[in-house]
């Protein structure tokens, strides 16, 4: 089966998979989770796969966005179909404008200043209860309303996550696919010769923190309603290096990485809810099994695999 | 008017004084060679006109205009590019993606075939890379090619976009004796397609390539002139010649 064909077949399976689970609310629950962290991994793979920048601040502006969809909902009664795109966009400048010093960064230095925005966005949280009523979260979000009026719930809830989850996926891979997308691989490569080459590199990894921002942004609001409840941990730097565990694990500058990595790793906390401290112990053990034996991740020793056995193939035909 | 105009370009690093008032001109078409000890301040100079370093005085003008503060991306924009001392590719991207992605900005593309006339002779890129012997590379991973391939497709990368000004910071650095032939050769049939600016410690270069060379020492141009008579000045021999060809 082309590449091409696989890829229609995984998306439909992702469409009817809500459906086939309805019996089952567990499952169906950690579906639709693993759906939400698909976008997510999506926009993380996108700065971290193809840009070369390791966002850490990504959870936050996430939770700015569910903090701003839930003030928008609630106080000003805005549907949450015109709240979660204008809270989103709101973040994701709002995120642009706090990461704009540490996009002139490269590296570690661009990491390490994320951390610190997370870090403040996290405790701005904390101490703004007016918008998120503090460590003690807010609770009973209301879901979306539905088209045919009512409450958004059960399956059709999953199947519109499932729809976003497939539409991110696509929107990764048309990006990437993109002259832009080609800009920001140049730039993970080597940025001072993509600059020599005539790529405005601060302008094109503040478009792409944008793109990002708006992943995780999405991401956030939906989270919100489908949980139902949010709190400043929800949104915390674990949230944001658990995303970029399951981009690293899978295989990050790939499409299809990111999206093993969710399926894997996403589920084990809903799964192994009895074990709750293994959970964190499986999360540290993974990261330094990711970074010292796979650095290209799974599906990305996969293919190197594939292609130094090509290689030997090609030198065996050469020798004969 | 000049191609490329330097005026009273000054580079402090703390108290070392790396570049003191250089004055430099070049033509449109012509092959400057810059020679001098190590340390004299060659790469400062050219990082500073290519928009990596900020100059503490001194103003440069490119065809004219005022270029100072201009940043890399800009440059290339309007057609001044240049090469690394160390080879500088994206070793992990294939050949054919490397010289895809140096034509992502083609400045014909941008300013309209106006532009262009004159000086990129309208090579296509299949073209260059027939001529720079990288047609049967296209697949490989730049990073596993030779260091003289990659130093063409370096060269390739930089005409992809036809610039009007390429500058080499030691284009022969660590080549063999037969491949600094062969490079020397590409370098002298590139002369008909765009100016040069030629960084090298190897004189063989400069007297075969350079129309006019300029000598740096300790941050000053101490010479500026034709080849052999820059190559036999008494100031040049005793200071840098004579004591690398002892």
């Amino acid at each position: 089966m082309s590449a091409r064909r696989w890829a229609v077949a995984l998306g439909l399976l992702a469409l009817a998979l809500p459906f086939v689970l309805e019996g089952n609310r567990f499952l169906a629950f950690v579906y639709s989770i693993v759906m939400i962290h698909l976008i997510w991994a999506n926009g993380m793979n996108l700065l971290y796969g193809y840009v070369g920048l390791m966002p850490l601040m990504f959870a936050g502006v996430a939770g700015v966005a569910a903090y701003a969809m839930i003030y928008l909902t609630r106080s000003h009664e805005w549907s949450f179909w015109l709240a979660a795109p204008m809270a989103s966009l709101g973040a994701s400048l709002f995120g642009v404008l706090l990461g704009l010093p540490s996009l002139r960064l490269t590296g570690f230095y661009f990491t390490l200043c994320s951390l610190v925005i997370q870090t403040v966005i996290t405790l701005a949280f904390v101490f703004f209860p007016t918008f998120t009523n503090g460590d003690t979260g807010i609770n009973q979000i209301a879901p979306p309303q539905a088209p045919w009026g009512g409450a958004l719930s059960g399956v059709w809830m999953d199947e519109t996550l499932a729809i976003v989850a497939v539409l991110s996926v696509l929107l990764c891979g048309w990006i990437v696919s993109t002259r832009l997308g080609k800009r920001f691989m140049a730039i993970r490569e080597d940025d001072v010769l993509a600059e020599v080459l005539g790529i405005d590199v601060v302008r094109d990894r503040i478009i792409a923190f944008f793109i990002v921002s708006m992943f995780a942004s999405i991401g956030g609001c939906l989270f919100a309603v489908t949980i139902g409840f949010i709190s400043p941990r929800s949104f915390d730097v674990l949230t944001s290096l658990n995303i970029w565990l399951f981009v690293a694990f899978g295989g990050r500058g790939t499409l299809i990485g990111p999206i093993i990595g969710t399926i894997v790793l996403a589920p084990i906390p809903y799964l192994l809810q009895e074990l709750q401290g293994f959970k964190d112990v499986l999360s540290g053990v993974l990261i330094i099994v990711v970074t010292l034996l796979m650095p290209g991740g799974v599906w990305g020793e996969l293919l190197r695999w594939r292609d130094r056995r090509r290689a030997r193939r090609a030198l065996a035909v050469g020798q004969t | 008017m000049s191609l490329l105009q330097v005026n009273g370009l000054v580079r402090r690093f703390g108290g070392v004084v790396a570049l003191r008032d250089v004055e430099l001109t070049m033509e449109a078409g012509e092959t400057l060679g810059m020679i001098g000890p190590n340390g004299s301040g060659k790469t400062t100079f050219v990082n500073i006109v290519s928009g990596h370093l900020a100059s503490d005085a001194g103003t440069m003008l490119f065809d004219g205009e005022s270029i100072t503060g201009a940043s890399p991306h800009q440059l290339a924009a309007r057609g001044l590019t240049r090469t690394y001392q160390a080879v500088r590719v994206f070793s992990g991207l294939s050949v054919a993606r490397n010289i895809e992605t140096a034509s992502l900005l083609r400045r014909d593309a941008r300013a309209g075939a106006g532009a262009g006339a004159g000086r990129a002779d309208g090579a296509t890129v299949d073209e260059l890379a027939e001529w720079l012997r990288l047609d049967r590379l296209m697949g490989k991973p730049a990073g596993s090619l030779t260091l003289f391939e990659q130093r063409r497709l370096e060269l390739l990368m930089r005409l992809a976009q036809r610039p009007r000004l390429i500058m080499l910071d030691e284009p022969v650095g660590g080549l063999a004796l037969t491949e600094v032939r062969e490079m020397i050769e590409l370098l002298a049939q590139l002369k008909a397609r765009c100016s040069l600016f030629v960084i090298e410690h190897t004189m063989r270069v400069i007297r075969e390539l350079a129309d006019r060379v300029v000598v740096l020492m300790a941050g000053e141009k101490i010479a500026d002139g034709a080849p052999d008579e820059v190559l036999r000045d008494k100031r040049v021999v005793e200071q840098y010649l004579g004591t690398v060809h002892a």
